[in-house]
């Protein structure tokens, strides 16, 4: 029989495309449904927490940190609460990740502050000697993209469901309508900051990489 | 059967394809190193601004090393051994040296464009699937155009029965082409939103447990049927037609193949142990990756057997040497990554460095190997010049394999200590270490390892170098080596 | 044994050797179940693999290649019909066979659950750390704080408790003046004592700085006289009235606990609250620790 299929490479192909779907189907498929659903109370992401996850994606912080806390105690005791499939409802993409050379996230915002961020994010040594994690100090100029968030949050409420309240809707214009509502949370992220110039880009209107992503990382938890 | 009157191959696919494999070969193990020293000495992290970081620079490496080198690897030894195993030159349509010059050409775009992209911060972070959609469309028509490529040769074979290395050629094509598309179904958010925002940027089909699900279903099967897969398909050929040697066993090529096809899909979940995914799934992924050992080792003692009574070869060549090592090392990933999957043994090593240290066995030792062995069998016949020198390569082969056991022996070590440390507790059951211990202890190893990267780039700039010094200076040939790849 | 089997088997026991020398310097405690079994799987990836291909690769030195040819060769390269190697035969059944048994027999869908484990390691570990800190003694307290301090603690507040630089609170003195300061402006509504808040402005100019710089000195010397306002709830020696309003002079045990409780919001910036993620008797271990740096009762 095998020697049949090897001369005859339709057959062949067909034979190795059937062994090797149906395994997928079998795993992903039967939870799919259990698995999108968000835990009682979950909010979906603010447009400025959303703007921060980009920036979390664009430095591929994913690159030593997990957001995935195991139920083992020591894992428990050192990052809190173990993970729930239901929170996670709203995060496209998963961002568990997959090497912990820094500590896990997910709950980071329960036990570490804005200002504990922006020392740590401007030059991780000044707080954690020994630290091997890199000094962004460029997000402290950069300006984070809002429209995109924005453009994300009204793709995730219009095709995915995600429930955003009449706030978000498509067009330019809708965007420049809710940017005052963004700038006032930038601003109670700044208000807990330091720096200066952050402060002053704030008050113009533009919101540092930074603040957007001190409001993520608080609100993981 | 037609007669065994030599025919002319048409090698110009091929040798494009090898060029580039050395080019992203050295750039990405070039990063590679770097990001390795970057862990080691974190000062490294500001040479380029906020484009030098470890973070940005680590998705640069595996995606370089992987859609770079590899697939190069990958599609020089396809358009150069498919030919032969089919007998076939593609020279004989024209329709199929297009496919093959446009395959190559858009390739090399959107190689270049992942590497500008990525650089930027253009990414949608899942790993190994970090293209953003316009390039994920491109690498669907970069597939779509192999494929078409790879049948058509078929379609005009001269060999009825379909070698092994073709079986494997075919599973790659096939295995890709379905996890990658379900992988990267993403939506563009500039078009959902009424244009606002970035035109580069989407989201995700998928959502949390779901996403994490299909994305390891993706990431397994692009080491199964990228760095496996593609790479036992070249070892079929190379080794065997290097030693002049018949391959061992037909019988035990046939479970390997089937056995590999059936198993692996199952045992992607061994990524999401004690995750939100269901208890069973993780089950099965953990069981179905032991049983995953036998068909991998079957092919590996099937190459090791093809050189039973060949001890003078293995000593005397060593292209030889290269590829019995690789199916040692492919051993070891196999056998490690079925034990790491075990659920508790998982618990120590999942988000250690033991998992990079696994991932280089295979990398360096198995696939780097193979593609390093495969370009220098291939390049007397395409460039008609015998190997530039072999003392050259006997030496690259002690620095590399050096370099190889340094990486996987101080990642293992680190790895375990690691993992042992975030779970011990002291007298009282409170935590022993604080995280920046168990950070800082790593300090020796992490410099080990950048030392090994040193020694690895060091081993392939003397291929580059070799393969060079072939292309355009060595002696030139009469004829077509049959067996064993001359060299000076 | 042949020597390349010998210098095999030596290289897989030199890893192991050197891992478990490694780990065993970091005071790690092999009899625990998961670092036993990976340590045993650690010791079976070296030694099968190296043997195996040991085994494998000896036979080019001993065996000869034999064997019927398949009548197909392609390119050149010709095909054994050899049988399966035994050995590789036996155990791709054997692994099947326990696969079938461990997933119909062994732990069939829904027989294992990771929670349900976690919630038994957890109360295991409970009635242990009950039983055996009830009475801890000071030193012990001692020390148990200061390990969790170094895990929970010290990425704010600095291995040593200094405050990094004014970054968070410096346990080796009270308070700072500028602490002080602020406090007495825009007074304070978050520690959770049974007082509740102090009012902002309670003093101000002269006074307000007499006051801090004499808080912040230890409440040594001479006491100011617009001290007074503030003795009306934190008692004239400034220890909090028995724990109604905060200990101003020194740390003490009711500190630790309101602030590990609910967090805290300053000058220097804002700590996190805990809420109940410390035992009391973490939370007491924490206090006494705190106290041996410099500034307890
Ligand atoms: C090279 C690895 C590396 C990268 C990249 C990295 N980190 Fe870290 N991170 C670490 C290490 C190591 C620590 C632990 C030491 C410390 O606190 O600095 C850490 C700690 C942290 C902490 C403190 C968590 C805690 O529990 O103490 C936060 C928050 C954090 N990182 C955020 C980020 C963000 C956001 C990014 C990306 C913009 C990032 N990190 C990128 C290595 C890294
Ligand atoms: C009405 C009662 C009252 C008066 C008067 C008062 N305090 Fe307080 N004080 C409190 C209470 C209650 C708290 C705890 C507030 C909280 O929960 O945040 C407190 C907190 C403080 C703290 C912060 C303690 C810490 O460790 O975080 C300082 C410092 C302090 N008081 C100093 C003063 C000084 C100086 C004065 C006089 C100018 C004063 N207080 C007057 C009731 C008072
Ligand atoms: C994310 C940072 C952070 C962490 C973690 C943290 N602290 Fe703090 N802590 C602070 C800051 C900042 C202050 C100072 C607030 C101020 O007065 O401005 C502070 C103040 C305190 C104070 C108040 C002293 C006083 O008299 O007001 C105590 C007590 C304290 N911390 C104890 C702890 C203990 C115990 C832990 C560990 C369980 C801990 N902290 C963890 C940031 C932190
Ligand atoms: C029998 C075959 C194999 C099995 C069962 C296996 C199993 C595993 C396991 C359990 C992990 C760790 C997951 C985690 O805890 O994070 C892993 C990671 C990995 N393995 Fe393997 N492995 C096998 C072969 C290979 C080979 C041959 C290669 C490469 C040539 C390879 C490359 C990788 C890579 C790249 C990762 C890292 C994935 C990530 O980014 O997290 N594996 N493997
Ligand atoms: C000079 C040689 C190389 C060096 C020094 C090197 C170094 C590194 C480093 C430091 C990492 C990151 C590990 C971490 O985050 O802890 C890494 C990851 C990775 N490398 Fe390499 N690398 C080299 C060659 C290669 C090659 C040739 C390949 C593939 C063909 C490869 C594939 C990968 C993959 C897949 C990962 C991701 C592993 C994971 O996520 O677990 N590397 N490498
Ligand atoms: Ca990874
Ligand atoms: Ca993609
Ligand atoms: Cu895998």
């Amino acid at each position: 029989m095998f020697h049949w299929l090897e001369k005859n490479p339709f057959f062949f192909s067909v034979g190795v495309f059937l062994v090797i779907a149906f395994a997928g189907l079998i795993e992903i498929l039967p939870n799919f449904a259990e698995a999108s659903r968000p835990v009682v109370g979950l909010k979906p992401y603010s447009v400025l927490e959303l703007a921060g996850k980009n920036i979390y994606m664009k430095d591929q912080c994913i690159a030593c940190h997990s957001q995935l806390i195991r139920p083992f105690k020591a894992e428990t005791d050192r990052y809190g609460q173990y993970s729930l499939s239901g929170e996670y409802a709203y995060d496209r993409p998963f961002l568990w990740g997959s090497k912990r050379t820094g500590p896990d996230l997910h709950r980071v915002g329960n036990y570490r502050t804005t200002d504990w961020h922006e020392n740590h994010m401007w030059e991780p040594t000044s707080v954690v000697p020994g630290s091997i994690m890199p000094a962004y100090k460029h997000m402290f100029t950069n300006v984070a993209d809002i429209a995109t968030a924005y453009a994300e949050a009204v793709t995730v409420k219009n095709i995915f469901k995600t429930p955003y309240g009449d706030e978000i809707q498509p067009g330019v214009e809708a965007f420049e309508a809710h940017k005052p509502a963004i700038l006032a949370e930038a601003q109670k992220i700044a208000a807990g900051m330091k720096n200066q110039d952050v402060k002053d880009a704030v008050k113009a209107g533009n919101v540092p990489e930074i603040v957007a992503l001190i409001a993520y990382l608080n609100r993981l938890k | 059967m037609q007669s065994n009157a030599a025919l002319e191959y048409d090698y110009s696919v091929a040798k494009l394809f090898t060029y580039t494999a050395i080019l992203f070969g050295f750039v990405g193990m070039l990063i590679g190193t770097l990001i390795a020293a970057q862990l080691a000495f974190p000062e490294l992290n500001y040479l380029l601004g906020e484009y030098g970081t470890f973070s940005r620079l680590r998705p640069l490496h595996t995606n370089v090393v992987i859609y770079g080198f590899t697939l190069s690897g990958v599609w020089a030894t396809f358009y150069y051994s498919a030919q032969r195993v089919l007998k076939v030159s593609m020279a004989e349509s024209k329709f199929i040296m297009f496919l093959g010059k446009f395959h190559f050409g858009l390739y090399l775009v959107a190689a270049v464009a992942m590497v500008l992209t990525l650089l930027m911060g253009i990414t949608t972070s899942k790993e190994y699937a970090q293209m953003e959609w316009p390039l994920d469309i491109i690498i669907v028509v970069i597939w779509v155009t192999w494929g078409l490529a790879m049948f058509a040769l078929i379609g005009i074979r001269r060999e009825k029965a379909l070698y092994i290395s073709m079986w494997y050629f075919i599973a790659c094509f096939l295995g890709v082409a379905m996890l990658y598309l379900f992988n990267n179904m993403e939506v563009p958010t500039y078009f959902a939103s009424g244009g606002v925002g970035s035109m580069m940027h989407s989201v995700s089909m998928y959502a949390g447990t779901n996403d994490a699900l299909v994305q390891w279903w993706w990431g397994h099967n692009a080491v199964a049927f990228v760095f496996t897969v593609p790479i036992v398909a070249m070892i079929y050929y190379f080794l065997p037609k290097e030693s002049g040697q018949a391959v061992y066993s037909y019988k035990l090529s046939l479970l390997s193949f089937w056995g590999l096809m059936f198993v692996y899909l199952w045992a992607g979940s061994h990524h999401l142990l004690w995750s939100t995914v269901p208890d069973w799934m993780q089950t099965m992924g953990s069981i179905f990756s032991v049983v995953l050992i036998l068909p991998s080792w079957g092919s590996a003692i099937n190459m090791l057997l093809t050189m039973k009574g060949e001890w003078n070869q293995l000593t005397e060549n060593p292209l030889i040497k290269f590829m019995v090592l690789a199916s040692t090392f492919y051993m070891l990933s196999t056998l490690e990554g079925p034990i790491q999957a075990i659920k508790s043994v998982n618990a120590i090593a999942h988000f250690t460095d033991w998992i990079p240290g696994h991932v280089h066995d295979g990398v360096l030792g198995w696939v780097a190997f193979m593609i390093m062995a495969a370009l220098f069998h291939m390049a007397p016949r395409m460039f008609k010049r015998e190997i530039y020198s072999k003392k050259l390569i006997e030496a690259q082969f002690w620095l590399q394999t050096t370099a190889v056991v340094l990486y996987f022996t101080s990642m293992w070590i680190a790895g375990i200590t690691q993992g042992m440390m975030w779970r011990a507790v002291d007298e009282y059951g409170n935590l022993m270490y604080s995280f920046i211990d168990t950070v800082t202890v790593l300090h020796p190893y992490y410099a080990i390892r950048a030392l090994s990267g040193v020694l690895f780039l060091t081993g392939f700039l003397m291929f580059a170098y070799n393969m060079v010094k072939t292309m355009t200076s060595s002696r030139k040939l009469e004829e077509e080596p049959q067996f064993s790849s001359p060299m000076a | 044994m042949n020597a390349l089997m010998i210098k095999a088997l030596a290289f897989s026991a030199v890893l192991i050797g050197a891992t478990l020398a490694v780990v065993k310097s970091m005071n790690i405690d092999l009899s625990d179940p998961i670092n036993m079994i990976t340590m045993i799987g650690a010791i079976a990836i070296a030694v099968l693999t190296f043997g195996v291909s040991a085994k494998y690769i000896n036979q080019m030195k001993t065996d000869t290649a034999q064997g019927e040819l398949a009548e197909e060769n392609w390119d050149g390269i010709g095909e054994y019909k050899n049988e399966l190697p035994g050995g590789w035969a036996y155990s791709f059944l054997g692994t099947m066979i326990w696969a079938i048994w461990y997933w119909t027999i062994g732990y069939p869908v829904n027989s294992f659950s990771q929670i349900g484990q976690w919630n038994e390691e957890v109360k295991a570990y409970n009635i242990k750390f009950e039983k055996t800190n009830k009475n801890a003694d000071k030193a012990t307290l001692t020390e148990m704080g200061e390990s969790i301090f170094l895990v929970q603690c010290a990425p704010c507040h600095g291995s040593t408790g200094d405050g990094l630089s004014g970054k968070a609170h410096d346990f080796t003195s009270r308070m700072s003046k500028a602490q002080v300061l602020d406090v007495i402006e825009k007074g304070s509504d978050q520690l959770g004592y049974a007082m509740g808040a102090m009012p902002p402005m309670m003093a101000t100019g002269q006074d307000a700085e007499a006051i801090a710089a004499y808080v912040a000195g230890g409440m040594k010397g001479e006491q100011p006289a617009s001290f007074g306002v503030c003795a009306g709830c934190h008692g004239a020696d400034g220890k909090g009235m028995g724990g109604t309003a905060p200990n101003i002079a020194s740390f003490d045990e009711d500190l630790i606990v309101h602030v590990v409780k609910s967090g805290k919001k300053g000058a220097l910036g804002v700590m996190p609250a805990f809420h109940d993620r410390m035992t009391p008797v973490q939370t007491k271990a924490l206090a006494t620790y705190i106290k041996t740096l410099g500034q307890g009762e």
